[in-house]
C-alpha cells in the first residue's frame, strides 16, 4: 500500500530521513531505518570539516534555524562509519542508504562516489544556506549545478538527486538545469536563510549569526516549490520541508511529490516514521485508495 | 552568574543567580558568549560544576560574578529516587550530578552510601557524611580506584541496593557496567553518560551511543539495560 518506486528503489513507504538530522552515525541511521523508507546520511565532503562551534541549532515558536557548518569526518572516515549500515548483522539493511555529497567543484563533488560504493543512491547538496562557497553559491548556478549533476552521473551508475534550494529566483530554473545534466530526481527544499535575536542577551542565537530555517513554518514554501517543479519537470520530486504531521506527507505528494524528507520534526518524537506511516494507511482506506502512489500529483486538476 | 567557587587549579562551581531546577542528572546548554555553547551537568538546582579540559571550559572557571551566560535547558533525563537503600558511584568530575543526588536524596531522608573515587587528594571537590574516598595516589582516603572499592565489597551487599547512581570516565562505567551485568542487576543501576553533544536538542546525532540511543535527549541518565557498553 505505501511502496514507492523511485528511480528504481523500493522504498517500503515514501518516507525519508532528511539529511543532517540524526544522520552523522551508522547506529541512530540504523535506528530510523526500521520504519524509514530510506535514509539520509549527513553531507560529507572530501576533506574533514570542522563546522561552526555550538549554538549551531536553536529553536524559534515554528521550528528551527540552524547553522552547523557542513561539519564532516572527510570522506575516508564516513566510508568506515556508514559501511556499518550494510553489515549483514543489521536486519535494516535492506533500508536505501542515501549518500549526501558537498563540494566546491563538479570534479570534487564526483570523486567522492567512489567511497560510498556501498550507497544505493546520492543526493548532491547544492543548497546548503550558511556555508561559504560550497553551498547555495554552488546550487543557484543553473550552468554549475548542470555541470555538477553530469559529472557525478558519469562517476555512478546508482541514482543522483539534486536537493535544491528556495533561496533562488525560480527553483524549477535550477531544477530544469538539473534534469538537463541527468539527475534521477529533484529534492526539494533546503532550509531557507533566517536568523533568531536573543532579546535579553542582544545577540543572534547562533555562533554563525544566521542559517536555515526548516520546520513547520517552511511547509507551505516547500509545497510550492514541489508544486512548480513537478509542473516543470519529468523526472521525480522528492518534497519536503517542514513535515510534521501525516497531512502533511500528503498535501506534499498531492502536490507532486512521488517521496517525501522528514528531519525536524523528529525533535517532537524519533517515532515519527512509525506514527506518520500508520496514519497514512487509515487515509489511504478512508479515500479507497490502494496505493499511495496513486495519489501522487493529484492536486494538479 | 552569581557566584565562582574555585576548588582546585582545575574545577569551579558555577552559581547562577536564578534556580534552574530540573532534577539531579539533567543538563544546560551553557553558552559562554564569544567562546562555545556546552553542556553541562547540573550540581544543583542552581549551578554547574566545571572542569577546565578546554578553551571554553577554561575560560568559564575564570570566569567574573555578574557575567551574563546563556542556559537552554534544563535538558534531558534525571536520577530515579530510590525506595530503600542506595548506592553512589562517582569518579572524577562525574560527581557533579551526583552531588545534587545525594543531597536531593538527604533532603528527603534517604541517605544514600556514596563512593567517589579521585586522582588526588587535591581533586576532592566534594564530601558528604557516609563517604568512601578512593584516590589514585593515596593521599586521601584508600589507595586505588572507586572500582577497587566497589570489587571489595560483597556481591549479596551489592545487590541489597534497590538503586546504584553512577557517573564517571568511560572506562570506570565500563567496568561497573560489567561487574553489574554479572550481578544481573543492571535494570536497577542508573548511568550518566557522557558524548560529544552538537545541538542538544536531539537532532544533530553526534551524541549517539553504538546501539543508536541519542544521549542528549533520551539521556544522559540511562538504565543499565538500555545501554551496551
Amino acid at each position: 500500500m505505501l511502496e514507492v518506486d523511485l528511480c528504481g528503489l523500493r522504498l517500503k513507504n515514501p518516507l525519508i530521513l532528511a539529511s543532517g538530522i540524526l544522520g552523522s552515525s551508522a547506529s541512530s541511521l540504523i535506528r530510523i531505518s526500521e520504519h524509514a523508507g530510506a535514509v539520509v546520511s549527513k553531507s560529507v565532503g572530501f576533506e574533514p570539516k570542522e563546522g561552526y562551534k555550538s549554538p549551531i541549532i536553536d529553536n524559534f515558536k515554528c521550528g528551527m534555524v540552524n547553522a552547523v557548518g557542513l561539519s564532516s569526518p572527510g570522506a575516508e572516515a564516513f566510508e568506515e562509519e556508514l559501511k556499518k549500515l550494510k553489515v549483514s548483522n543489521n536486519s535494516n539493511r535492506d533500508t536505501p542508504l542515501i549518500v549526501s555529497l558537498f563540494g566546491s567543484t563538479p570534479d570534487e563533488i564526483a570523486s567522492l562516489t567512489d567511497y560510498f560504493q556501498f550507497a544505493d543512491a546520492f543526493e548532491l547538496n547544492l543548497s546548503c544556506p550558511h556555508a561559504e562557497k560550497v553551498g547555495l553559491a554552488v546550487g543557484s548556478d543553473p550552468e554549475l549545478v548542470e555541470e555538477i549533476v553530469s559529472e557525478v552521473n558519469k562517476s555512478t551508475n546508482k541514482p543522483v538527486f539534486a536537493k535544491l534550494s528556495p533561496n533562488v529566483n525560480d527553483i524549477a530554473e535550477i531544477g530544469k538545469a538539473a534534469e538537463r545534466g541527468g539527475a534521477d530526481g529533484v529534492v526539494a527544499i533546503n532550509t531557507i536563510r533566517g536568523m533568531v535575536i536573543d532579546i535579553y542577551s542582544r545577540r543572534a542565537t547562533l555562533s554563525n549569526i544566521s542559517g536555515g530555517i526548516s520546520g513547520e513554518g517552511v511547509k507551505p514554501v516547500g509545497l510550492k516549490c514541489v508544486w512548480d517543479l513537478y509542473d516543470s519537470l519529468k523526472i521525480p520530486v522528492i518534497g519536503g520541508g517542514g513535515i510534521t504531521t501525516w497531512q502533511d506527507v500528503v498535501e506534499y505528494m498531492l502536490a507532486g511529490a512521488n517521496a517525501v524528507q522528514i528531519g525536524t520534526s523528529l525533535h517532537y518524537s524519533y517515532k515519527m516514521f512509525y506514527s506518520i506511516k500508520e496514519s497514512i494507511k487509515a487515509y489511504l482506506r478512508v479515500e479507497k485508495e490502494e496505493k499511495i502512489e496513486n495519489i501522487i500529483g493529484k492536486a494538479h486538476v | 552568574m552569581k557566584e565562582v567557587i574555585r576548588h582546585n587549579e582545575d574545577t569551579a562551581t558555577l552559581k547562577f543567580q536564578n534556580n534552574i531546577g530540573g532534577f539531579p542528572g539533567q543538563f544546560i546548554m551553557l553558552n559562554l558568549y564569544d567562546h562555545e555553547e556546552i553542556p553541562l551537568s547540573l550540581s544543583s538546582p542552581k549551578s554547574v560544576t566545571v572542569r577546565a579540559i578546554g578553551e571554553t571550559t577554561n575560560a568559564l572557571i575564570e570566569l567574573e560574578p555578574g557575567s551574563i551566560v546563556g542556559v537552554k535547558g534544563p535538558l534531558g533525563t534525571s536520577f530515579s529516587i530510590p525506595i530503600g537503600k542506595s548506592l553512589i558511584i562517582a569518579g572524577g568530575i562525574g560527581v557533579a550530578p551526583l552531588i545534587y543526588q545525594n543531597e536531593l536524596l538527604k533532603s528527603k531522608d534517604l541517605k544514600p552510601d556514596f563512593y567517589y573515587g579521585a586522582r588526588t587528594a587535591e581533586d576532592i571537590i566534594y564530601e558528604t557524611e557516609n563517604m568512601q574516598i578512593s584516590t589514585d595516589d593515596g593521599s586521601r582516603g584508600s589507595r586505588g580506584t572507586v572500582i577497587d572499592l566497589i570489587e571489595s565489597k560483597k556481591e549479596e551487599d551489592i545487590v541489597d541496593y534497590s538503586k546504584i547512581y553512577c557517573c564517571g570516565p568511560e572506562i570506570m562505567l565500563k567496568k561497573l557496567y560489567n561487574l553489574f551485568s554479572k550481578y544481573n542487576i543492571l535494570n536497577r543501576v542508573e548511568f550518566s553518560i557522557e558524548r560529544h553533544m552538537r545541538c542538544g536538542l536531539g537532532l544533530c546525532g553526534s551524541c549517539s551511543t553504538d546501539n543508536g540511543l541519542i544521549v542528549c535527549s533520551e539521556g544522559p541518565v540511562f538504565t543499565g539495560d538500555q545501554l551496551d557498553l
